[in-house]
């Protein structure tokens, strides 16, 4: 189309399921520039029941994050702060984010011995869509907590990690 | 690739090319044509000097309505960049109007290697030292373009 055009771009939207009818003129928001958005977004912290922020200030391609949840009242989460690590990796946002808690918790879609929330048991990481954010994660396995089958599992003493 | 990249946008980019700004590149991604590679030559007599600044930039839905969204990838010493790369600057905010355009505001960034603005500081630790100590400040900043902006 124009000569001296670059190369691929650092995530690559070819790899990307291929695009359907209205989609095809859809505008892509490159990685950094989602994440950027992300940033901000969880900067002004709207939402008080989770927060999220960069693990380093100077990470220039926003790979690692540390997010929280603060446990739902009514369950057997109440009143604990759980910290997550939480690392986006080159195809972000084509692929979800790789989520682990650090604080130790039990919850059907947490591995009881790393803490590596299994991708497969949490409907937003086995239906993810380029549009999702890490805050919409969080909410998720917020909601988790407060599910039938989750609000009132024993968890483990207030303050151990994986 | 979009079949209705807008006129504007295709205009730009192949004028970019064709007549490119001196010291400045800007290549559209091949997958993406909104999002480009961008290349700005540090400002000769700036402590930037002789540096090669790697940036990118990425025309929103809505641009021109509203402006490009631009940062740096390289590492920089100065009072109106963070350490994500992120630019203070007016034309990228409130000040931005649809007659400008990619060329100008790479053009603006440029300018802004050559005039640092410490009393409006998106990194305040540098702009306090820009104050303080000027020679300090420039001595920096010549550091670090030589640590992580020459070619």
């Amino acid at each position: 189309m124009w000569p001296g055009r670059a190369m691929s771009s650092p995530n690559r939207t070819a790899a990307a399921p291929p695009a359907s009818g209205s989609q095809q003129d859809e505008i892509i928001v490159p990685r950094n520039f989602k994440l950027l958005e992300e940033l901000d977004q969880a900067e002004k912290g709207q939402d008080p029941t989770i927060s999220l922020g960069l693990q380093n200030q100077e990470d220039i391609f926003l790979v690692a994050w540390n997010g929280s949840i603060f446990g739902p009242p009514g369950t057997t989460f109440e009143g604990r702060l759980f910290e997550l690590k939480i690392e986006c990796g080159d195809r972000y946002p084509n692929e979800p984010p790789f989520v682990r808690f650090v604080s130790r918790v039990n919850l059907p879609c947490v591995d009881q011995s790393t803490g590596v929330v299994n991708s497969s048991k949490l409907h937003i990481l086995s239906h993810w869509d380029r549009h999702f954010t890490m805050e919409r994660v969080l909410n998720e396995l917020r909601r988790e907590m407060m599910t039938q089958g989750s609000r009132r599992l024993p968890q483990p003493p207030e303050g151990s990690r994986f | 690739m979009s079949a209705t990249l807008p006129r504007r946008i295709v205009k730009e980019t192949q004028r970019l090319i064709s007549e490119p700004v001196p010291g400045i590149s800007a290549t559209p991604y091949e997958d993406n044509f909104r999002y480009f590679n961008v290349v700005i030559e540090g400002p000769e007599s700036s402590p930037y000097q002789q540096g090669i600044f790697k940036l990118e930039l990425f025309l929103p839905a809505d641009y021109p309505m509203a402006p490009p969204k631009v940062r740096f990838l390289t590492k920089m010493y100065h009072p109106n960049i963070d350490k994500l790369g992120r630019i203070c600057l007016d034309i990228l905010k409130d000040k931005w109007s649809p007659a400008l355009q990619i060329r100008t505001v790479l053009l603006s960034i440029q300018a802004l290697l050559s005039c640092p603005n410490p009393e409006d500081p998106l990194n305040n630790q540098v702009a306090e030292l820009w104050k303080a100590d000027e020679d300090r400040a420039i001595a920096n900043a010549k550091e670090w373009t030589r640590l992580y902006a020459t070619k």
